[in-house]
């Protein structure tokens, strides 16, 4: 890629041609505040808040749309760049609930982190605020559209990255608002609750039911794992809290998703706590289908299950044992599996089981 | 179709047309059609069937003409016959008269607003006359549905120029020289735009025609598709041929049904005959266009909305760059044209760039069609020169201000642009001078506003339709244009807060710099210009919840009370009159005005301008009732009130006697204030008495005023010049008013002003309502328009002078005097030499001999929004007159001041004070009245001395002077009120002096109603003030 020369606050920057205003700062270390915008997705220039001041051009333009080109010169900061973004978090604020203190986003709220940079303290404007119902008939998350900042990251990720289209734009100014189809709830419409949307949202407009109460944002252990279902092996990032699980949101950074999920891996951890979960490895004590299970370790167990394995090869035949494995296992498991079935049992008999 | 056998159809066409035959135009445009054209159109048809006529008569229905205010309109050629206002009715006698007998029907004919005179042709009427109609040319002629009708007119021929002979690079290069820009609004150069859409690569390239017309009151896009189609689609297939696309879109609303079905008929009759579609004219350029219909959102009309729309989308617009010369519709280069931009074409191509960029201004070139609506007496599509001047089209095309009242605005470019008040009515429009003082274009939406129309409410209008149309993206236009809205609606409702004005602008400065799309950035426009130009509306809902245009319902007690300066009880007096109870009613009245008798023959009475009757047919004569009850009250000796014992240690010193003076003494005593007047001159009065003759205003009817404010305990001192502020303070006084006036008449600033002989117009009148000896000839000549002029000249004439000339330099419509004054002046034998002007006087030292004067023309418009009068060259010529008098404005008299005062002046004498609180640069000195605000009327002046009062109520008692200061709301009298006791009749005339028995003496002229006719009168009243009860 060709690099191109402009000037960002003072500083000559170089950066890739084709790369906006906003990603060329950040080149140069430059953060530029910014809400609707989200990194490698198109931008929808729609909070204005990333608005800078470039030279020759009489109104302010958008750092996340307006391309980079040479020669620029780019103020990110200076009294009517931030006048704008002052007036646009006062305008949000003057539609947002004041109730940050219970917010389950707070600490983790953009709106929240740029009110408190730019120090806008409150709104001057008492007009009408929106008094949505809270939408929580799906099992999963609740929507409080009376947090909404109508900054489209939920829309963006439902169609670009997940390409479901799910939701979209409804009504026009200031009754516009996010929903699914005629506006009818998300499970009578095509959502297939990946979650993408919660990834997505900046404020606690939408949040898992599994947060509520279950903790603050700065309480929260973040530890990134793998997730247990499918063999693709998303990365995930567990929130826990006292080792019980709080969230799961799709780990940040490089990884095999590259930041998406699926609604196994996003809502489908409740096994993780249930007191049902096998914990040890269980010997059947009584009869089959009696119930009777002793616990065991895992060295008694495989050698059980091994010594089985070759009583049943030498008196029946190797073609008498069957194998099937998990999709939860990875490929490299699984070809390991095969290859016992094959090379150490001597059968074809090896299934697969995914279906899950 | 080959080129050959389209020029063979063009000729046979032609030959096709019969000159003896009678063509009846019958406009079928969506205006005329709403108020029943196609009623008249079958009728005609019918009429010409049954009378045997169809084969002389060529009738048609064709394009809008754009006068559809006076709608149905039918036109009749050869001659231009031109009957508005046609009812199906009215069709036989049409036929018969003026198609079988070549008669004009008299009856059917327009009436000029502005000369009441009737105009047979459509030439003859201004509202046509004034107009170059290039673009609009074919409506109103031609039958929108016929592509043979157009064709016989020329249709096409530029079609078949462009793809016969020139590239796309000449077509381009023409319009480029030809100035075109853009009539959306933002006014681009249209071949700027054509050649970035040429020189971008793409397989596939898209030509695009924007008729997504949304601005309120604007139609003139509308005009043009349904009314000459085939006109937008000749422009699109040369802009198409030009950018190299083979598709091209129409986007109309839905909402313009017979637009949408015009065009489709049109694009399959072009099809038909080759036009469209492959190899069009043999010249292997294809083209297909399809109409894409709309749904109706504001913000479509912006150009990457409008694509989303086009593509399926949500309407919704999206940051540029990437341009749509670069990647518009799927992606692919696209050039979008405006539908009046495209009708300039086939004339450009046809005429070439020379002969079209001949017209219209320097930057801006050719017509530009403006919808021209709102309080002007013609309103419909005018379509004139670029650089025409907003005057010419209010006045001279609109036909000037309805019902004669004051034009105050006009707001251009719809609710994206500014409105614009009286001072750039000279204005030449055109899109340099237009961004010049921060308004656009736009589309060409000019609604005209008159004094009644709130200039807070309008801004509030325009941001309630930006505010629903907002499409919701972006936050500032989103929620910004939201809460402006909310704020503009607490102000006219009377719940305005301090720092609202600067919250609107601070809002709007940065809704404009950070909205996504023009809607958003342009939507503050027509608050910030508002603010800008009328601030002082703003001021007054916020500070003293008046809505001074009387217009703000949730505000206004009643229309009358609310548009008089001192908010007096009108519908309450008035109902009491009604009621024959006088007495009341003058006490009624004098709660808020003591001046009744002397306001009831000379006030302006702005209440009438504004009373709800004059809506149906005229106002109620408000200020005769006010005399009728005052004149009762001193035939009675009743309502003389008791003196007001002081409750008050403070001592206050009002200087001048004049209306300011009297109300504030009298605002003051009634709250038990010691208050003593000082007068200059040897009887009280100020201006009322000194400056307005006595055949306005008996003597006798002023002392009784004032001595109803004597005898509160008002003292008045007469001969007693004005001291210094420090004497009068070291007299004890707490406080001082200064209420001086303006008594000192200005200086012609001629040659010939000190010969003996030559008056000054106040200074004349003073002499002679003293009782001195004034030296009037016998052939008087008064220089000036004013009511001193007036007073003047009425004056002279019963002193004796055999003729008085009254000399005015601009037409007499713009004669400042009041029309009553100036209608008894006129009858009375004073002759009015208006469009004139005086160069110098002639005379002797001791003798006039008389005026040089020179004939004037109205010019351009000045900042006074009135037509300058300009000097017509040789014009001149001798007035004989052997007496002058020189009413040409009035100074307040400041001499009596001394520099240690400390009391700010202007540059025209006049003290400078703080608007609300009228408290002068020195602390405790208040002034008000002319001396303030220059030579005003008699009620502003009284108005101005409750002010001062209320203000130096509160200095003394400490509080603080600038919040607050509004007057509750009032009480309606308990009089009730039906329908069916309003008096229907016209209102009553003052009975007055025949001019016989008047122009010679100074007794009263007008001589008051009798009690009963102002009963009569009154009960025309409406009672506005029990609305909602």
């Amino acid at each position: 890629m060709a690099k191109i020369q402009l000037t960002i606050d003072g500083n000559e920057v170089l950066a890739e041609e084709g790369s906006s205003i906003l990603e060329a700062a950040r080149e140069a270390g430059i953060e530029i505040p910014h809400l609707c915008y989200m990194d490698n997705l198109p931008s929808s220039g729609s909070c204005r808040l990333c608005v800078v001041e470039v030279e020759g051009i009489k109104n302010l333009v958008t750092s996340c749309s307006t391309p980079a080109t040479a020669n620029m010169v780019v103020k990110t900061a200076t009294e009517k760049v931030i006048r704008a973004r002052k007036t646009v978090i006062e305008l949000l604020l003057s539609d947002h609930p004041f109730d940050c203190m219970t917010c389950e986003q707070s600490g983790r709220c953009e709106l929240e982190k740029y009110a408190y940079e730019l120090n806008v303290t409150g709104s001057r404007y008492d007009g009408d605020k929106h008094n949505y119902s809270v939408d929580a008939s799906n099992p999963f998350f609740i929507r409080d559209y009376n947090k909404c900042i109508l900054c489209g990251r939920c829309v963006t990720a439902c169609k670009q990255i997940q390409h479901i289209e799910a939701i979209s734009f409804i009504n026009r100014g200031f009754d516009c608002k996010i929903a699914a189809a005629y506006d009818r709830s998300l499970r009578e419409s095509n959502c297939i609750f990946c979650g993408q949307c919660l990834a997505a949202c900046p404020t606690g407009a939408l949040v898992e039911k599994s947060r509520i109460g279950a903790g603050r944002t700065w309480e929260l252990e973040k530890t990134t794992t793998i997730c247990p279902y499918c063999g693709v092996g998303c990365s995930i990032e567990l929130h826990t809290k006292n080792d019980r699980i709080v969230n799961v949101t799709p780990a940040s950074g490089e990884s095999v998703n590259n930041g998406r999920l699926c609604v196994k891996g996003k809502f489908g951890w409740d096994f993780v706590h249930s007191p049902e979960r096998l914990e040890t490895p269980l010997i059947r004590t009584g009869e089959k289908g009696e119930g009777k299970f002793r616990t065991a370790s895992w060295e008694e167990a495989l050698e059980l299950v091994a010594s089985r394995l070759a009583d049943i090869k030498s008196d029946s035949g190797p073609d008498s044992l069957g194998f099937l494995s998990s999709a939860k296992c990875t490929n490299e498991e699984n070809y390991l599996f095969q290859k016992f079935a094959r090379a150490v049992i001597g059968t074809n008999n090896i299934d697969h089981c995914a279906r899950l | 179709m080959n080129l050959g056998e389209f020029d063979h159809l063009y000729i046979s066409l032609q030959a096709e047309q019969n000159g003896d035959m009678i063509r009846i135009q019958v406009c079928g445009g969506t205006g005329c059609n709403a108020q029943g054209g196609r009623m008249v159109y079958d009728a005609l048809y019918r009429e010409i069937s049954e009378m045997g006529l169809s084969d002389r008569v060529l009738l048609s229905s064709t394009g809008c003409h754009g006068f559809c205010e006076r709608g149905p309109i039918v036109s009749i050629q050869p001659g231009g016959i031109f009957y508005p206002q046609v009812t199906p009715g009215d069709v036989k006698e049409i036929v018969s008269a003026t198609v079988i007998g070549k008669q004009v029907i008299d009856r059917l004919l327009y009436v000029d607003p502005l000369t009441g005179e009737k105009q047979a042709f459509d030439h003859e009427i201004s509202f046509y006359a004034r107009q170059q109609r290039i673009v609009l040319a074919g409506n109103g002629k031609l039958d929108p549905q016929s592509i043979l009708d157009y064709i016989r007119n020329g249709g096409y021929q530029s079609v078949r120029k462009a793809l016969s002979s020139m590239t796309p690079e000449q077509v381009i290069s023409e319009i480029l020289a030809s100035g075109l820009r853009g009539r959306g609004g933002a006014g681009f150069p249209t071949g700027r735009k054509w050649s970035f859409a040429r020189n971008a690569t793409g397989d596939r390239k898209y030509m695009v025609c924007n008729g997504d017309e949304g601005d309120p009151g604007a139609f003139m896009d509308r005009s043009l598709m349904e009314g000459n189609p085939h006109l937008v689609l000749e422009g699109m297939i040369i802009g198409a041929f030009a950018i190299g696309a083979n598709t091209g879109y129409i986007y109309v609303r839905a909402e313009y049904p017979l637009a949408v079905s015009n065009l489709k008929l049109a694009i399959a009759q072009a099809e038909k005959l080759g036009l469209l579609g492959n190899n069009i004219l043999d010249s292997g350029y294809n083209l297909e266009i399809r109409v894409i219909e709309g749904a109706g959102a504001f913000v479509c009309g912006e150009e990457t909305a409008l694509m989303a729309s086009i593509e399926g989308k949500i309407g919704r617009p999206r940051p540029r760059p990437p341009f749509p010369a670069q990647s518009g519709l799927w992606g692919r280069p696209t050039n979008i044209n405006n539908v009046e931009t495209l009708a300039n074409i086939p004339h450009i191509i046809n005429q070439g760039s020379v002969n079209y960029a001949a017209t219209g201004t320097e930057t801006s070139k050719g017509t530009k069609i403006f919808s021209l609506t709102g309080a002007v007496n013609n309103t419909g599509l005018v379509e004139v020169p670029m650089g025409t001047s907003l005057g010419e089209l209010v006045y001279d095309i609109g036909g000037g201000i309805i019902g004669g009242r004051r034009f105050k605005a006009v707001q251009i470019g719809g609710p994206s642009g500014g409105c614009l008040p009286a001072k750039y009515l000279g204005l030449p429009i055109d899109y340099e001078s237009l961004s010049a003082i921060g308004s656009i274009m736009g589309s060409g939406g000019l609604v005209v506003m008159d004094e009644a129309s709130c200039m807070v409410d309008i801004a509030r209008f325009f941001l309630s339709f930006t505010q629903s149309e907002s499409c919701g993206k972006c936050t500032p236009c989103r929620l910004g244009t939201k809460r402006m809205l909310e704020i503009l609606t607490r102000i006219t409702r009377g719940e305005g807060r301090e720092g609202d004005i600067e919250l609107l602008v601070e809002l709007s400065n940065n809704i404009k710099s950070t909205s996504l799309c023009g809607l958003g950035q342009n939507a503050p426009n027509p608050v910030l210009s508002t603010i800008q130009y009328f601030r002082d509306e703003y001021e007054a809902h916020i500070r003293e919840k008046r809505c001074p245009a009387a217009s703000c319902e949730a505000m206004i007690y009643a229309p009358c009370e609310h548009s008089c300066p001192l908010n007096v009880d009108v519908p309450g007096y008035v109902a009491l009159i009604s009621q024959g109870r006088f007495e009341e009613a003058l006490d009624l009245e004098r709660r808020r005005n003591p001046l009744a008798g002397v306001c009831g023959r000379v006030c302006h009475h702005p209440c009438e301008n504004r009373c709800r009757r004059g809506d149906i047919d005229q106002p109620v004569a408000i200020a005769a009732l006010k005399r009728a009850a005052a004149d009762y009250g001193a035939n009675h000796k009743t309502g003389r009130p008791g003196k007001i014992e002081p409750v008050h240690k403070e001592k206050i010193a009002i200087i001048g006697s004049g209306p300011a003076g009297l109300n504030a003494g009298y605002h003051l005593a009634k709250q038990g204030y010691r208050v003593t007047i000082f007068e200059a001159l040897p009887v009280a009065g100020g201006m009322l008495a000194a400056g307005i003759p006595e055949f306005r205003l008996p003597r006798r009817v002023l002392r009784e005023d004032i001595d109803f404010i004597a005898a509160l305990g008002v003292e008045i001192r007469l001969n007693c010049p004005a001291a210094s502020i420090d004497e009068i303070r070291s007299q004890g006084y707490s406080a001082i008013l200064l209420a001086t006036g303006a008594h000192k008449g200005e200086k012609l600033g001629m040659s010939g002003e000190d010969i003996h002989g030559v008056f000054d117009g106040v200074g004349y009148l003073r002499k002679i309502n003293l009782g001195g000896r004034v030296d009037t000839g016998k052939k008087v000549a008064v220089i000036g328009g004013g009511n001193v002029a007036i007073d003047a000249a009425r004056s002279a004439m019963r002193l004796g002078a055999e003729s008085v000339t009254v000399i005015y330099r601009r037409p007499r419509r713009d004669m400042p005097a009041n029309d009553e004054e100036i209608c008894e002046a006129e009858s009375e034998g004073i002759q009015i030499l208006d469009s004139t002007s005086s160069l110098q006087i002639l005379g002797s030292k001791t003798h006039v001999f008389g005026i040089e004067c020179l004939r004037t023309s109205s010019g351009t418009y000045d900042s006074s929004g009135r037509r300058r009068p300009e000097i017509i060259p040789g014009s001149d010529f001798c007035l004989e007159a052997d007496t002058v008098i020189a009413a040409v404005g009035q100074i307040p008299d400041i001499s009596f001041l001394s520099q240690n005062d400390g009391i700010a002046l202007n540059g025209n004498n006049t003290i400078v004070v703080n608007k609300i609180t009228l408290e002068t640069a020195c602390k405790g000195v208040f002034a008000s009245g002319d001396n303030v605000t220059g030579p005003a009327t008699v009620i502003e002046a009284m108005a101005g001395g409750e002010r001062a009062a209320i203000s130096i109520d509160r200095y003394l008692q400490g509080i603080p002077l600038e919040v607050e200061r509004f007057i509750e709301n009032k009480t309606p009298v308990d009089i009730p009120w039906s329908e069916e006791e309003v008096d229907l009749g016209a209102r009553r005339q003052m009975p007055g002096l025949t001019s016989a028995g008047r122009s010679r003496n100074f007794n009263e002229t007008n001589l008051g109603y009798s009690k009963e006719t102002a009963i009569q009168e009154a009960r025309r009243c409406l009672r506005c003030d029990l609305k909602g009860n």
